[in-house]
């Protein structure tokens, strides 16, 4: 890796960690803000939600509601979570490497005797980087947030939360990941900006259509998003340490691809 | 100090360079002239390492530019021809990033360039002119002081002022046994450089000259104003080559030998002589459609 790189990388997209950062917290603090007074009316809640098919419910995690991780998960964790983080991981993955080259600027990167390999691993790293700040945010805010508003006996346990973090961090590893090697492989920007975010609909939708249809279910095997399960970690209910290891490799797969990739491959500069 | 030998690199709309040889030797100013799309930005792209050449090879400084390619390019300062920074960058902290991926430390030279260049270095790039912008340039490529320098098409851009700026800086570069190979599509832009150049053709090298030879070669067209009109009938009866005549003015093509012009019009009275621009291709029309039938 290269340090100017990375340092002057960082500065340059330093604006967008810290509005996808501080967004992703403040959703966090909104939401568990709200839960005291979903809290009170539970019973009515409750009603309301046997209305609910339960496909849908189970597809959107609403199966637990009663809890305050439950409802986290439910609200925020399986649903604006990977839509925020979905987006930040498209589009600099994009930036970082499809964009330089679609522009030019990537000429003047590639005059000096930093090599392909350092370069396209150093963009690699501020995306991951970027990723950990605005997930490491989202960790603090919520803690701060449970710490403060929500009672002793409903609150999250300080363990369950970190791991519903860091199993959603590793799951956008992953888009980052097959992101990062989409924008290695285009010349395009707008390209690699389709094709990465069409993947990343196309993930997030087989795994709602997989939890919603059990003829479908077998879908959810093709999709890294099946792999996080906010609400089964808060609930207690689901694995952690396989499929962490298993979006960890997947993960690692994509980025030696997308520098292997970008080492091979012809530039039109 | 760059070898290139058989470069081929095809492209899918049937363009590209084909079977592209020369050298340059250390210390020398190699020009390499073609018009808009002859292939010249592609081959000087192929020095850089950004592609892998179909045939044939490319070496700087002894490393293969593919294969090689961050050796080959560690003592190289490039100027690219389409200028294009990152956004939301001013230009001194463009310039620091890649001192700092160039491994310099030292930014004596640096500042001595932005001085004389006349740049503020602090404008951010959103808010310079193309003249700016490639001052950045510049600074960027001179400022580590490499061995070999790659420009293409340097001084687009730049007023006739920072064009002497840049030719000097280039003259005192030379003079300290530095090797350049630079792009243009105008010849006069080099000729007061290069100590040799190459002409490229529709991906072809076309001829690799001296420039004394090419400047013998080149066929310039002068309008002559001559102040009485009779004149212009005698003066068609000289051996000058006659493009055309309006009114007054003689159109006459001049290819190496002046003497012959000077000694003819020396018989007249002229009241104007300008000279007429062309294209590269006018300038060396007589090589480019001669060289067949003669050799």
């Amino acid at each position: 890796m290269n340090i100017s790189l990375f340092n002057q990388m960082i500065k340059l997209n330093m604006k967008n960690f810290l509005i996808f950062g501080f967004g992703s917290a403040l959703y966090v603090v909104l939401m568990t803000s709200l839960y005291p007074m979903f809290a009170e009316n539970a019973e009515a809640i409750n009603e309301l939600i046997k209305i609910i098919p339960e496909t849908l419910k189970n597809a959107l995690g609403f199966d637990s509601l009663t809890s305050y991780g439950g409802f986290i998960s439910a609200e925020y964790f399986g649903l604006f979570f990977p839509i925020i983080l979905g987006v930040f991981s498209v589009m600099t993955a994009t930036q970082l490497l499809a964009h330089l080259v679609d522009k030019g600027s990537m000429a003047y990167l590639l005059s000096t005797k930093v090599s392909r390999t350092q370069i396209a691993f150093t963009q690699a790293l501020v995306l991951i980087s970027g990723l950990l700040f605005i997930v490491l945010l989202t960790f603090l805010g919520g803690i701060v947030a449970g710490e403060m508003l929500i009672d002793d006996q409903t609150s999250l346990e300080f363990n369950t939360f970190f791991h519903i973090c860091l199993v959603g961090f590793l799951l956008f590893f992953v888009v980052g990941g097959y992101s990062f090697l989409v924008s290695s492989l285009c010349n395009d920007e707008k390209k690699s900006l389709g094709i990465a975010a069409a993947l990343t609909f196309i993930f997030y939708g087989l795994d709602m259509a997989g939890k919603i249809s059990s003829d479908f279910e077998w879908l959810r095997n093709i999709t890294p998003f099946s792999l996080y399960n906010p609400s089964g970690i808060a609930s207690g209910d689901a694995e952690i340490f396989i499929p962490s290891f298993i979006l960890l490799g997947i993960g690692f797969f994509n980025y030696s691809a997308a520098v292997v990739v970008f080492k091979l491959r012809n530039l039109p500069l | 100090m760059i070898q290139i030998q058989g470069l081929t690199q095809q492209f899918s709309n049937g363009r590209g360079i084909f079977d592209v040889t020369f050298e340059v030797e250390k210390g020398e100013v190699f020009g390499f002239l073609g018009p808009n799309g002859a292939g010249k930005s592609t081959t000087i792209r192929h020095l850089m390492g950004y592609m892998k050449p179909q045939k044939g090879t490319a070496i700087i400084h002894g490393f293969n530019t593919w294969e090689q390619q961050e050796k080959a390019r560690e003592k190289v300062g490039y100027l690219p021809g389409e200028i294009s920074f990152l956004d939301g960058m001013n230009g001194l902290e463009f310039i620091n990033l890649m001192a700092g991926m160039q491994g310099l430390k030292d930014k004596k030279r640096r500042n001595e360039l932005i001085e004389r260049l006349q740049l503020e270095p602090k404008t951010p790039f959103r808010k310079m002119s193309k003249g700016m912008k490639q001052k950045v340039g510049i600074v960027v490529t001179f400022m580590h002081n490499p061995e070999i320098y790659i420009l293409d098409e340097p001084t687009s851009g730049l007023d006739p002022l920072m064009q002497k700026v840049f030719i000097d800086l280039v003259l005192e570069e030379k003079a300290k046994g530095k090797t350049f190979i630079m792009s243009s599509h105008s010849f006069a832009e080099i000729e007061r450089t290069c100590d040799r150049a190459a002409i490229i053709k529709d991906g072809r090298i076309v001829t690799v000259k001296n420039i004394n030879d090419l400047q013998y070669m080149q066929r310039k067209i002068y309008d002559i104003t001559l102040e009485n009109k009779n004149d212009v009938e005698k003066i068609k009866e000289s051996n000058l080559i006659i493009e055309n005549t309006n009114d007054n003015v003689v159109r006459i093509v001049v290819q190496g030998d002046y003497n012959e012009l000077i000694e003819e019009l020396s018989k007249f009275n002229v009241i104007n002589i300008s000279i007429i621009s062309q294209s590269l291709e006018d300038i060396f029309m007589n090589y480019y459609d001669t060289k067949v039938a003669v050799k």
